[in-house]
């Protein structure tokens, strides 16, 4: 398969079609500027390397794509063509530079199986001393945009989590303060604190593993909502939120042992107290 | 059944009782010495505030003295954990109070079953108790019902019914009648007359004479001392 590479588009214009139909490369153009500019596959139009349009070149739409979405770019449509390397070379080249001394600064390299990333860029960074390659997702992850929203995202879940503990105590508090005329009677009748004690972690963490799923469910639903509505509005494919097992496993692991240690804690605080002053108040 | 107190189902030997308070300690029961024996029917009076309840709660494991002995089939309470106070208080030991305290959630049969439960009775000695329980207190046919849908008198003998559960060898009773009519206390004093003839142990803290006059043995109390005891 030929390399491919995009370019941002800054002259494009529709020519009708001319003899030169047969000797037009072909290109791919993005949904979104097919979109915008009202572009037909099989339609011939003219690409030029700056904006007043000298110096363009008639090219054939093989087809429109869907650009890989890139977060970095929300917001701006993305404009693209791809075009066939000699193709591209050839319409860049500044009229005094001979054929065959361009250079690239970096390519993207799309791998049969991606989990061989790591291996394939050093294997390549130890052949070709002059070449940097690294890991696509590395080099996204290691952005400094991504670090600060990372971050960002890892402040407001703590917080979340904070508040709402405060918030869960408060309210276990009150539940158990609540039943302190029952616990207080069953004391009375003979069942011992710690007999007590276990039912109530049994129903702390039975409610604490149905609040969490229950959450999760709420997420999920939403989920392809708030997808929906982002990707509606961005015109994009990004995906914004993503409930992935670990992020499950990750809530329920901090939800569950939360919420019933709340519930054990307020009461553990009750429990030793007398019992009759709890069914008396 | 008026027969000596031979065996011996609770011992006070000097017990105090004081609570500390902002305001400086005070003393509910001062140095109280008493015997409950087996199927012994006592009622203790006194003016409000004298240390009556307290001392209930004291024989009954629910309180532990500040001063003095407690021993409960001969143990010192005292000594013992949690879940061994709280064994005696489920197998040897049945609590009325003024207020009934039924869980309001469970219907009478299920307030009667859940000692037993506790106890680890078998669910057909436990629905055959209950039944004979709440008949002997004349709900057998309000064994669905739950507290809200019970007057005091009935919700009073379905705590009696309760505190019996795990056959009690002592049945203690805070003013059992303090929340009810005349003729509904009446009824009540006539159950408990009946729980005591069948052998368990009665002790009642009351204002009410006339339930008082049922015991055999009467006790005053006044500033948390035994003032006076008088047998009939
Ligand atoms: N938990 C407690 N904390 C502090 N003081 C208490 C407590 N329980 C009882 N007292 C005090 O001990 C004294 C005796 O109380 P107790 O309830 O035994 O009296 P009583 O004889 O049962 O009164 P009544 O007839 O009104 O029920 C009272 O002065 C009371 O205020
Ligand atoms: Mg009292």
């Amino acid at each position: 398969m030929p390399s491919v590479l995009s370019i941002v588009l800054l002259a494009l214009a529709v020519t009708a079609p001319s003899t030169q139909d047969g000797e037009a490369p072909p290109i791919l153009v993005t949904r979104q500027l097919a979109a915008s500019e009202g572009l037909e596959q099989g339609q011939i139009i003219r690409l030029a390397p700056d904006s007043r349009g000298e110096g363009g070149r008639p090219f054939r739409i093989a087809g429109v794509y869907e650009p890989v979405p890139d977060p970095a770019r929300l917001g701006t449509l993305p404009r693209e063509v791809r075009l066939h390397l000699p193709d591209l070379l050839a319409l860049t080249r500044l009229p005094d530079v001979p054929a065959g001394t361009e250079y690239v600064e970096a390519i993207n390299i799309a791998l049969v199986d991606p989990a061989e990333a790591r291996n394939f860029a050093r294997d390549l960074n130890a052949r070709m001393p002059g070449v940097s390659a690294r890991p696509a997702a590395e080099a996204a992850g290691s952005g400094a945009t991504f670090q600060v929203l990372r971050r960002f995202h890892l402040a407001i879940a703590l917080v979340t989590i904070i508040a709402s503990t405060v918030f869960l105590l408060a309210l276990t508090i009150m539940l158990v303060d609540e039943r302190r005329e029952t616990v207080g009677l069953l004391r009375l009748i003979g069942l011992p604190v710690r007999r007590i004690l276990v039912q109530i972690f049994l129903e702390g963490l039975l409610i604490a593993t149905a609040g969490g799923l229950i959450g999760l469910l709420l997420a999920s639903a939403s989920e392809s909502l708030i997808n929906a509505f982002f990707q509606w509005r961005y015109d994009t494919a990004l995906v914004f939120v993503r409930i992935t097992p670990y992020v499950a496993a990750a809530c329920l692991a901090v939800a569950v042992p939360l919420g019933t240690i709340a519930t054990v804690t307020a009461s553990w605080v009750l429990l030793r107290r007398n019992a009759l002053r709890l069914a008396r108040r | 059944m008026n027969g000596p107190p031979s065996s011996l189902i609770v011992r006070a030997i000097g017990v105090s009782r004081q609570f500390t308070m902002p305001a400086g300690p005070v003393t509910a029961v001062r140095d109280v010495t008493l015997e409950i024996g087996a199927g012994e029917h006592a009622a203790i009076r006194g003016p409000s505030g004298c240390g009556k309840s307290t001392l209930l709660h004291m024989l009954g494991c629910v309180d532990s003295p500040t001063a003095g002995t407690l021993l409960f089939d001969g143990q010192d309470v005292s000594s013992l954990s949690d879940a061994a106070r709280s064994r005696l208080r489920l197998r040897q030991i049945g609590f009325v109070f003024q207020r009934f305290f039924l869980l309001p959630m469970l219907t009478a049969a299920e307030n009667v079953e859940l000692p037993q439960a506790e106890a680890g009775a078998a669910r057909d000695d436990r629905t055959r108790r209950t039944r004979e329980l709440l008949e002997f207190v004349g709900l057998g046919a309000r064994s669905d019902h739950r507290p809200s849908q019970l007057s005091g008198g009935e919700m009073q003998r379905v705590a009696i019914a309760r505190a019996l559960a795990n056959r009690p060898r002592l049945l203690l009773a805070d003013e059992p009648t303090g929340e009810l009519d005349q003729s509904t206390g009446e009824q009540i004093a006539a159950l408990l007359d009946r729980v005591n003839a069948d052998g368990t142990a009665l002790v009642i803290v009351t204002h009410d004479g006339v339930l008082a006059d049922r015991a055999r043995r009467v006790l005053m109390m006044k500033d948390g001392r035994i003032e006076r005891e008088s047998t009939r």
